[in-house]
């Protein structure tokens, strides 16, 4: 930000003008819009414009919020917390072997890809009713209809991302004598990971889709359940409360995610939306 | 007579209907540089490759009693999550020979880029990492693929004085494909011009200098005539 | 009215125009028949099952557009009244209150039934005795519905909370299936679905009060209330027609109710024996039986705190429809 100069006596220790780093001004920027909607929400259910009943002002979700904090909240955020960790790991982890297997094998993805291609069209609300009629009302299917929602971006993008490798790091291997395993260990796993990354992020915001459907059908607990609460109570207010701390919890996984990305994947040189360094 | 490292012989090898190469033989002594000189798509990449073991399916028969035979691509296909020295030592997987990898970083030149990653190297010194792990194995043989087409002019001269001080180094004998008439007679021993497809070694090429070569030497200026005119006899160019 | 040129801004003139206009509607006494009326219909309510039937309310609004909507409980009816999916809901009484209580601007103006209509279920091999016994168990409930608050009033009764059991929220239907499946322990079972769990799978009713039972009102909402007193004294004497044939025609009520709701007579029959349609008038009885009930919704924290509940009955219960009703 200050240019050097060499023939210039040392500059006086003054303290510098406080500037804000880049990436606070990063962040800055983001909460701009956000904060603006949420001025104008406020005051336009203020003069009367919005009916409170229908559209509660921030400052009433912030207040319902504060009270949800010291009652049950944490009960019901720690119920959907785990449900969605559950359902996520089970369904990726399922995705992952999948994709695996269908990605290496022609024979495997002539006999299996068909039906998935079939399943992954079934939309989610669809699932309920068959989940709750086989497996009841109970943590289980829940958590299974979470694991079918983390599943299918998790697999599509795994299979995408084996099939994408370049063929050239594979004969590397190949020239090296490698086996199956060792190929898939040392070039095929690393070279899909960044496909594999999106799958999981992608996964992991369907997963907390199907929480939201799987609690609004029969829950006893969670944010779903909160929401739904709201809606049956005539509580706009709830409504909104559980759907900005989902927003949040879903955000914050999300963040979890990308920054294991960022970390696993530091060696890709792609463009990353901007031109030169400035 | 010295025993041949390498003694291939192709009856035939086709790709589908066509037939890319017919009746080639070639031998290969220790401490040989042999070129494989001719027009893109002439079939020299897949004999290269059949020497390689990466086509298997040929009529003719590969006599190998080199045991390690390395590979040079003709892009440096480094595994860009790794870091140089990991990349050096790929075929050894996590326990490869740090000391080793360290001195082969510093003879290809590209001492203090041990931990760099792929990503933040130019063309040619992707290229010396190729070479690098190439060298890894302690090759008998090092097999090129074009090795030098894809950097600019100057740095290809300094690529391939290191690829011939490596070779005397360690003792390696050299098999490289390339579609440069200057760079098939500045390296090698013997230059085999290949025709098009289906094609053959039309012709071999002695070339008796010691090494170091200078590039203004008449003798390969003289060479250089005599293939292209082999060239153009074979509707080449 | 004001000649054109005398103003030199037209912006003035167009503005002053259309405040002129605009208070036109206040200064008409008449109302004019609206457009559409849009009313809920439940198994529920046998009287709006006779009312849709026979069209009483097509035929006294023949300008009209009459449609109706199939409630599944009063948390749906009052959702739509909120929204303006309906103008005019079928819901507990109770359950209107929780809703003003929490902000909406609803108004009650007629009694459809006094019903014993709910009672907590349990499976006809079940062994719990009493609602004591229900701690820490799985009851089935539609929150912000009659079975809901009647449960919770049992459940505080016997010295319990909500957080003491398990509240699964489940639809009417849905949490009928949940008890005969085994996945719930009891049911706050509501009429008919629970006169048919009785008749079809054998389920018992556990506990039993008609005290916690609330009666049904029809609510719209407070603006409606006062730009169509008119076609709510209409629907409500079309309303009143329907409640009379119900009463002189029981037989035909079961068979219809039956047949509305794919139940087996025997079912209907059942409900029927426990609905009183004599009264259909809000008195002050009701507003006083309503805030006799209503501590309930704060102790359990439904509504927002420092809401005075008494205060939100007196504005949700509008007495003055009675005259209509009265004259039928």
């Amino acid at each position: 930000m200050t240019s050097k100069s060499n023939n210039l006596p040392a500059p006086l220790a003054l303290p510098a003008p406080r500037r804000l780093s880049a990436a606070w001004q990063l962040r800055l920027k983001g909460l701009a819009l956000p904060v603006l909607i949420i001025l104008l929400l406020e005051w336009v259910v203020r003069i009367g414009w919005l009916p409170s009943y229908q559209m509660p002002a921030p400052s009433e979700v912030a207040l319902t919020l504060g009270d949800l904090a010291e009652g049950g909240l944490w009960k019901h955020i720690s119920a959907s917390l785990l449900r969605v960790l559950l359902g996520f790991a089970i369904g990726a982890s399922l995705a992952l072997v999948f994709a695996a297997w269908v990605g290496l094998s022609r024979e495997a993805e002539a006999y299996l890809e068909p039906t998935f291609a079939g399943l992954r069209s079934i939309p989610s609300l669809a699932w309920v009713p068959l989940l709750l009629l086989w497996l009841g009302i109970d943590e289980t299917s829940k958590i299974v209809l979470i694991a079918i929602g983390a599943f299918f971006p998790v697999y599509l993008n795994g299979v995408a991302a084996i099939r994408d490798i370049d063929r050239k790091l594979v004969e590397v291997g190949q020239m090296y004598g490698f086996s199956r395993r060792r190929l898939v260990r040392r070039i095929l796993l690393p070279a899909a990971l960044p496909g594999l990354f999106t799958g999981l992020r992608s996964g992991m915001s369907l997963a907390w889709m199907f929480l939201v459907a799987a609690e609004l059908i029969a829950a006893t607990k969670g944010l779903g359940y909160l929401l739904s609460d709201g809606r049956e109570t005539s509580r706009p207010d709830i409504v909104l409360a559980a759907i900005i701390v989902l927003a949040l919890l879903g955000k914050l996984s999300d963040g979890i995610l990308a920054a294991l990305e960022k970390r696993f994947l530091a060696w890709r040189d792609t463009f990353n939306g901007q031109s030169a360094e400035d | 007579m010295p025993e041949h490292l390498l003694d291939i012989r192709v009856e035939r090898k086709t790709f589908a209907a066509t037939t890319v190469l017919k009746n080639i033989h070639l031998q290969l002594q220790p401490r040989e540089t042999v070129s494989l000189l001719g027009p893109s798509g002439c079939g020299k990449s897949t004999l290269l490759r059949i020497v390689a073991g990466l086509e298997k399916d040929f009529q003719g028969e590969l006599r190998n009693t080199a045991g390690e035979v390395a590979f040079v691509f003709q892009e440096p296909r480094l595994m860009p999550w790794l870091t140089v020295e990991q990349n050096i030592g790929f075929s050894a997987d996590s326990h490869y020979d740090k000391t080793w990898v360290a001195q082969l970083i510093e003879e290809v030149g590209l001492g203090g880029f041990a931990q760099a990653l792929p990503k933040a190297l130019s063309g040619g010194m992707a290229q010396r990492v190729a070479i690098a792990r190439g060298l890894y194995s302690r090759p008998q043989v090092l097999l090129l693929d074009e090795p030098f087409s894809a950097v600019d002019a100057f740095t290809r001269m300094k690529l391939q004085d290191l690829l011939l001080q490596l070779a005397e180094r360690h003792a390696i004998a050299l098999l490289l494909v390339t579609h440069d008439v200057d760079e098939a007679l500045y390296l090698s021993d013997r230059v085999l011009v290949m025709d098009n497809r289906p094609s053959s070694i039309r012709q071999e090429l002695a070339v008796e200098l010691p090494h170091p070569r200078d590039r203004r030497d008449p003798l390969l200026a003289r060479l250089k005539a005599l293939s292209l005119t082999e060239l153009q006899r074979a509707h080449v160019i | 009215m004001k000649p054109t040129f005398r103003f030199p801004n037209l912006r003035y003139l167009l503005s002053a125009c259309a405040l002129a206009l605009s208070l036109q509607p206040v200064a008409q006494a008449a109302e004019t028949p609206p457009a559409e009326v849009h009313l809920d219909y439940a198994y529920y309510s046998p009287v709006s099952l006779v009312l849709k039937h026979f069209g009483f309310l097509e035929q006294a609004l023949p300008q009209t557009k009459v449609s109706w909507v199939l409630s599944q409980g009063s948390n749906r009816s009052l959702e739509y009244l909120n929204s303006g999916g309906v103008d005019f809901a079928s819901s507990a009484s109770l359950a209107a209150v929780l809703s003003r209580a929490n902000g909406s601007p609803i108004k009650s103006v007629y009694v459809y039934s006094r019903a014993e209509w709910t009672a907590l279920v349990v499976r006809k091999d079940s062994p719990y005795k009493t609602v004591a016994d229900l701690k820490g168990k799985k009851i089935a409930a539609t929150k912000g519905t009659d079975p809901y608050l009647f449960t919770l009033r049992s459940l505080q009764q016997a010295g319990l909370t909500k957080d003491d059991v398990e509240l699964v929220h489940l639809q009417h239907p849905d949490g009928r299936t949940a008890l005969e499946k085994g996945d719930v322990d009891a049911w706050a079972g509501l009429d008919p679905h629970m006169a048919a769990s009785e008749v079809q799978a054998g389920s018992r009713l556990l506990y039993r009060n008609t005290n916690f039972n609330s009666y049904g009102v029809v609510s719209v909402t407070d603006t409606y209330a006062k730009e169509h007193p008119h076609t709510i004294e209409t629907v409500l004497s079309a309303y009143e027609k329907a409640r009379e044939w119900a009463v002189k025609n029981p037989d035909e009520l079961a068979k219809l109710l039956a047949a509305e709701s794919g139940l087996p007579l025997e079912v209907a029959k059942l409900q029927l024996s426990r609905t009183d349609l004599s009264s259909p008038q809000l008195t002050a009885k009701d507003v006083l039986a309503s805030k006799a009930a209503a501590p309930i919704l704060v102790s359990e924290e439904l509504v927002r705190r420092g809401v005075n509940v008494d205060q939100v009955i007196d504005q949700l219960i509008d007495t003055g429809f009675k005259e209509t009703v009265a004259r039928e």
